[in-house]
């Protein structure tokens, strides 16, 4: 067989039985060979979209998410969301058609240096030689990409290597096993000791703990060492609904009672998370009376920004059992739920335009158990992690350290592809929503029953806040007060639409939309004067936080 | 202040520039670099010398992380030498 059947032979290996892609010159064999494959290939608008898209699938699913585009322009165009998983630690193989290495380094037609281009971005990156590396190479990227901390890995594939001819019987190939990882429970008497002496614990709980599948795991964790909780914008939905501690995300729109309770506590469990500058504020002020127990796959993150007086290294789900104490610490819980009481959202907001934050709530109550909702970036998605509820960090995708507007539209077609059953929601801004809009073809084509929310504030919300914040309300550029009409964009794509400007309009709207069957676009006109509250400013102590009152 | 790591790789094209990539990255200059391919040319013992104020964990970690970094070890810094 030709190069280009084995990739998708090796595909099906690994279980792949959904890729996104764009074709082009260079990988031209490989979409030949897809062409009587039972590999289904989704074709996205924007390599950007299809790499998304790819990202959507492996977080709603856990599964690898998979990828494709010709050399140069269709490979560049996946940089952005390779840095997007490298960022989240998502696995995802991206595979790139190169030029033929006869030509190979004389600048020829859409030839680009996509190896030297990947080093940034990617966890590992491959350029195969040889018909004769090809499928190990490729058993290597899928073990690469989910092993330890997951990420993404490309090949490169020149298109003489696609069109050579291998024996290759796939029966007898072996996956090359994902290096196993090493856990030492050395420390976890140490931390056993600090928990059980700790009069303030709390547990700062990161996406390292469900790629772990380490779900259960925490929530016997918690039961058995009774302290309150706080998560990560990307660990959203890893406590249990009924746990009474939980406190909510903590950082720059964190809840004021996370960032209160974590500013005081004395011992921070850092379970798979990296003290991330969004999370932590003026990093030299956070959690100041707080010893830090730190628990992480990766090797890397122990002592990178915070000192860990324990730290355990491996897989969580071994180390969570065997750091189990038992805590003491009634008064402490009692001051955190006195914070959480006191310092609750409000929805009472007065006028009858839509406010965002209740209209996300009510979408949240709304909607079917187990529903995707996936994000943009901005200040919707801070009212998001703020106002829904979610069961699981699975249903709940948000472009966390890349911050890539662009992320929600394909990345919910890579949802609700994984996830046929569940509902996906897309919540994206007036801004974001543009940056992949072209998506609506895919999912035009393939009749995606997507439904998108999108939160109009006719401004790059975030950035103007910031601009009437920080920068002496000089709105330099995030005027969008000449958005195209969104619900006629969606009828172009054959998508049903409607768009809302009051408060009373919004429970019908979100029923119209869930009883619709296929996909939907409600565009909600929303105050451009809302903000984001709390805020953390750049340079403060987490509990430094203004409010609107405040503000 | 001048760390000295020995590191032996898989001989990968792109090894080196990954070496060199996450050194820059991660706030370290170049001193000096050398390598010669082992025996069978399939890897490379190579010598990294790298200046920087940060401690050198937080480059040796992320070095490590490399897939084609086989073994790494710091042969000798001043800080390990001042503070022995
Ligand atoms: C690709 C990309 N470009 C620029 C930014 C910077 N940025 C962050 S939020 C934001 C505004 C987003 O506007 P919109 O999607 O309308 O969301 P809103 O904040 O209004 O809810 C911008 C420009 C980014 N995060 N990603
Ligand atoms: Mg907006």
């Amino acid at each position: 067989m030709k190069g280009a059947e084995l990739v998708l032979q090796v595909l099906q290996q690994h279980g792949v039985d959904t890729i996104f892609g764009y074709p082009g010159g260079a990988i031209m064999p490989i979409y030949d060979a897809l062409y009587q494959s039972d590999v289904k290939h989704y074709l996205c608008r924007h390599e950007q979209g299809g790499a998304f898209s790819a990202i959507g699938y492996a977080r709603a699913s856990g599964k690898v998410g998979v990828c494709m585009a010709t050399s140069g322009p269709g490979a560049t165009n996946l940089i952005t969301s390779l840095a997007d998983a490298m960022l989240d630690s998502v696995p995802v193989v991206a595979i790139t058609g190169q030029v033929s290495q006869a030509v190979m380094g004389t600048d020829a037609f859409q030839e680009i240096d996509v190896l030297g281009l990947s080093l940034a971005v990617t966890k590992h990156s491959f350029m195969v030689r040889s018909v004769a590396e090809l499928a190990a190479t490729l058993h290597e990227a899928f073990a690469i990409a989910q092993s330890g901390r997951p990420g993404p890995v490309l090949v490169d594939i020149p298109k003489d290597v696609q069109l050579a001819e291998i024996a290759y019987q796939a029966e007898h190939a072996k996956a090359s096993k994902a290096a196993s990882v090493h856990t030492s429970l050395a420390n976890a008497g140490k931390a056993r000791a600090l928990i059980a002496a700790a009069q303030k614990p709390m547990a700062y709980i990161g996406g390292g703990v469900h790629m772990a599948g380490a779900m259960s795991q925490l929530q016997q964790f918690l039961t058995a060492n009774p302290m309150p909780s706080v998560t990560t914008l990307k660990a959203m939905g890893s406590v249990a609904k009924d746990n009474a501690h939980y406190l909510g995300m903590l950082g720059m729109h964190g809840t004021q009672a996370a960032n209160l309770a974590v500013q005081q506590c004395d011992l921070l469990i850092c379970l798979g998370a990296r003290f991330d500058d969004r999370v932590t504020g003026n990093l030299q002020k956070f959690a100041p009376h707080a010893k830090v127990i730190h628990v992480d796959i990766d090797p890397a993150e122990i002592n990178k920004v915070r000192f860990a007086h324990v730290a355990l290294l491996g897989d969580m789900k071994q180390i969570l059992p065997a750091i189990s104490a038992g805590t003491n610490c009634a008064d402490w819980l009692a001051q955190c739920a006195q914070l959480k009481q006191q310092y609750g959202w409000r929805y009472d907001h007065p006028g009858e335009r839509i406010y965002a934050p209740l209209m996300l709530k009510q979408l949240s109550e709304r909607m079917p158990d187990n529903s995707v909702v996936c994000c943009d970036v901005g200040q919707h998605q801070m009212w998001v992690a703020q106002h829904m509820r979610f069961s699981s960090p699975r249903n709940h995708l948000s472009s966390g350290g890349l911050g890539t507007m662009g992320f929600g539209l394909p990345a919910a077609i890579g949802a609700k592809l994984a996830r046929p059953q569940d509902t996906v929601i897309t919540v994206s801004g007036d801004g974001s929503f543009m940056m992949n809009v072209q998506e609506l073809a895919t999912i035009k084509r393939f009749r995606l029953p997507v439904k998108i929310v999108i939160v109009d504030n006719q401004r790059l919300g975030m950035v103007k806040q910031w601009q009437q914040l920080f920068f002496n309300e000089r709105y330099s550029e995030t005027d969008l007060s000449d958005n195209p009409d969104f619900v006629a964009l969606a009828a172009a794509f054959a998508i049903p639409g409607h768009c809302i400007t009051r408060k009373d309009e919004v429970e019908s709207a979100l029923e119209a939309m869930f009883t619709w069957p296929g996909p939907y676009l409600l565009h909600v006109c929303i105050d451009d004067k809302d903000n984001v509250w709390p805020l953390v400013p750049p340079g403060a102590a987490n509990e430094e936080m203004i409010t609107e009152a405040k503000a | 202040m001048n760390h000295v790591l020995n590191i032996t790789a898989t001989n990968t094209p792109a090894v080196v520039e990954r070496l060199l990539q996450v050194t820059r990255y991660r706030g370290y200059e170049l001193a000096g670099l050398q390598l010669t391919p082992r025996h069978d040319a399939k890897s490379l013992n190579i010598t990294l010398t790298v200046s920087g104020d940060k401690p050198i964990h937080l480059l040796t970690s992320q070095l490590h992380k490399l897939y084609d970094v086989q073994q790494l070890e710091l042969a000798g810094s001043e800080l390990a030498v001042l503070s022995a």
